[in-house]
């Protein structure tokens, strides 16, 4: 192996997408708009969301806690009854539902009372916000000289499980999504390309090996997915003020490796297919197995326990899990060996077996 | 693998050699038992209708495809023979160079892969450039050059470490007659240099400037001699005459 050559690869290819004006916007600008688009469609701050009460309390300070609620930020709809209540969050017709019991006041002057809030989980952000807004009416209604409330918040899950928000479960797996959406895409595109026009026979014509031929190119499109972490780490940090407690670097290298692994599996793809059409129809079915089925975008406890095993064959459940783990438990490298071994084990086969397809192409 | 040896004053005088070179794709057969065997500094006319096996020949010098029969040796050396390549120009039949990139950017590539020294890349790079008449679009795009041009940036590349062996697969296909005279011309000079250059053309009467012809026909060597001696042989005047010839008295079973 000649660094020298691989280098000259890498090179080659860097020119290339450098070169190409339309596709340096594409590298940079299409990672931005894709963090956007999912910041803003999970991370905003909802308003106006619909939820249902039952207030049976026969004292006053049910309905109290009620008239304290944030107008802003909930539409209630009173409910006949606890069930129904409960019914509505159930069918989809409202996100939540806070339901008091009769002796709610009686309770609360006792200390124990305990209101619960039924939540529709698929939409953390919407979830957490619900129960901020009950805290915070609570606090001002009930507070007393410590701060303390004589209150608990029961949550119950109608759907979902426990409760996020964007930057808490999503941030992870939309970054590791966002930086390889192009990568991946690239890397399909880039053998198939240089097949169709002779150049792979005409350098393998050259000392440069098979090997050599796919490191180069894994290394300049890792050039590439390196520039969109950076861009999505920062907007992550900057616009969405995300508070990640863990090491930046680490994450950083993981956002990298995963890509590397996509960019062999890319390349895997590149040398298989005949042409470039034929390639990108390939495209859906990498992308959308990953979105769906690894925890990423949707908590792994919302998928039905028959298609949870396919998430262990998904490369994206270990790098989102890595993610999440480094930057929000603030784990060290030592934490996560093996979500790091599945890492290496997906970008050392892909790669090789890129390696292994373009010796066959000759 | 193996560095290149030559054993004996023989192989030093031979560019290459086959021996009972045979190669079959599926239930196709590209090449049939070719035995041949090319002194340096000779210009080879490799002939042949299309789907002779005239390309599936040069990719297996060049060991790009492995032969299913036989062996191979190239300038001293058994294939596969990666220390060698840098002494084999190849310019393929498609372009086959980066159409997105500028010319001198293709020969940095090129250069690069071969282990070219920096100070020898721009030397050769220009040396080639004015052989190829190519020397101010150096900074263009391949796209942007037209067809011609874009054959001469191939050529340049095949020309650019200054090699002994020159396959050239195809190479004055769409270039104009000034030029083509000129390529003919350096290539005669190119192998009285000792360099040995085969080249590939259905067009027949330009391989009466060759030194020797090789004439391919549905994979079969079915003669290797000098041009005027095959059109001799065969009591004809021109080398389509003499490939129609050659190729009706095998199929009449009464070879010569």
């Amino acid at each position: 192996m000649s660094l020298a050559r691989v280098l000259a690869v890498t090179r080659k290819s860097l020119g290339q997408i450098s070169g190409d004006r339309r596709t340096f916007a594409f590298v940079l600008v299409v990672p931005l708009v894709l963090i956007l688009v999912f910041g803003y469609g999970f991370g905003g701050q909802p308003t106006h969301v619909a939820v249902a009460v039952s207030n049976s309390d026969v004292g006053p300070d049910g309905a109290r806690l009620l008239a304290a609620l944030p107008s802003g930020v909930l539409d209630l709809t009173n409910a006949s009854s606890a069930a129904s209540a409960y019914n509505s969050v159930h069918d989809g017709n409202a996100w939540a539902a806070i339901v008091i019991g009769p002796n709610f006041s009686r309770d609360l002057v006792a200390g124990n009372a305990t209101i619960t809030a039924y939540l529709d989980g698929s939409s953390p952000t919407t979830a957490s916000a619900v129960l901020s807004a009950i805290q915070s009416s609570i606090q001002k209604t009930f507070a007393g000289p410590t701060g303390k409330t004589p209150l608990v918040i029961a949550p119950e899950y109608v759907y979902g499980s426990a409760t996020t928000s964007f930057i808490d479960t999503l941030a992870p797996g939309v970054m590791a999504i966002v930086v390889t959406f192009a990568t991946t895409i690239l890397a399909i595109l880039v053998l198939v390309r240089e097949k169709s026009q002779g150049l792979i026979e005409r350098l393998l014509a050259t000392p440069l090996r098979p090997w050599e031929f796919v490191m180069g190119h894994g290394l300049s499109l890792a050039v590439v997915a390196a520039a969109q972490s950076t861009v999505v780490l920062v907007a992550s940090i900057v616009i969405f003020q995300a508070s990640f407690v863990g090491s930046i670097g680490l994450a950083f290298g993981i956002l990298v490796l995963y890509a590397l692994g996509n960019i062999g599996l890319g390349l895997l793809i590149s040398a298989v297919a005949q042409s470039e059409f034929q390639a990108v129809q390939l495209i859906p079915f990498i992308i959308f197995p990953q979105l769906l089925f690894t925890g990423a975008l949707f908590p792994l406890d919302s998928i039905p326990v028959s298609f949870r095993p396919v998430s262990e064959f998904l490369p994206l459940t270990y790098a989102a899990d890595a993610l999440r783990s480094i930057l929000l438990r603030g784990w060290s490298i030592g934490s996560i060996g093996w979500d790091l071994l599945a890492l290496i084990l997906y970008a050392g086969l892909t790669l090789g077996g890129a390696a292994a397809l373009v010796r066959r192409q000759a | 693998m193996s560095v290149p040896t030559s054993v004996g004053s023989a192989s030093q005088s031979v560019a290459f050699s086959c021996r009972g070179v045979g190669k079959q794709f599926g239930s196709i057969t590209a090449l049939r038992s070719v035995d041949l065997e090319v002194p340096r500094g000779t210009l080879l006319g490799l002939l042949g209708p299309n789907g002779a096996g005239k390309t599936t020949l040069i990719r297996i010098l060049l060991g790009i495809t492995s032969a299913s029969q036989g062996s191979v040796r190239v300038l001293g050396a058994t294939v596969p023979y990666r220390e060698v390549l840098p002494r084999i120009g190849y310019m393929p039949q498609n372009l086959a160079v980066y159409t997105d990139l500028r010319v001198r950017q293709n020969l940095g590539v090129f250069g690069r892969l071969y282990g070219l020294s920096s100070e020898s890349l721009s030397s050769r790079s220009r040396d080639v450039l004015e052989l190829v008449h190519l020397s101010d679009r150096a900074g263009s795009r391949v796209s942007e050059l037209s067809g011609g041009m874009q054959r001469r940036v191939s050529l340049a590349v095949a020309l650019l470490t200054n090699p002994d062996l020159l396959l050239l697969d195809e190479p004055t296909v769409g270039v104009d007659p000034e030029l083509r005279a000129e390529f003919w011309s350096y290539f005669h000079r190119l192998a009285s240099e000792g360099k040995t250059i085969v080249m590939t053309t259905h067009y027949m009467e330009e391989a009466t400037q060759c030194d020797r012809v090789a004439m391919l026909h549905a994979g079969e060597l079915i003669a290797y001699d000098v041009p005027s001696v095959l059109k001799g042989r065969t009591h004809t005047s021109t080398m389509d005459d003499a490939f129609l010839a050659l190729v009706r008295g095998r199929s009449g079973g009464g070879a010569s």
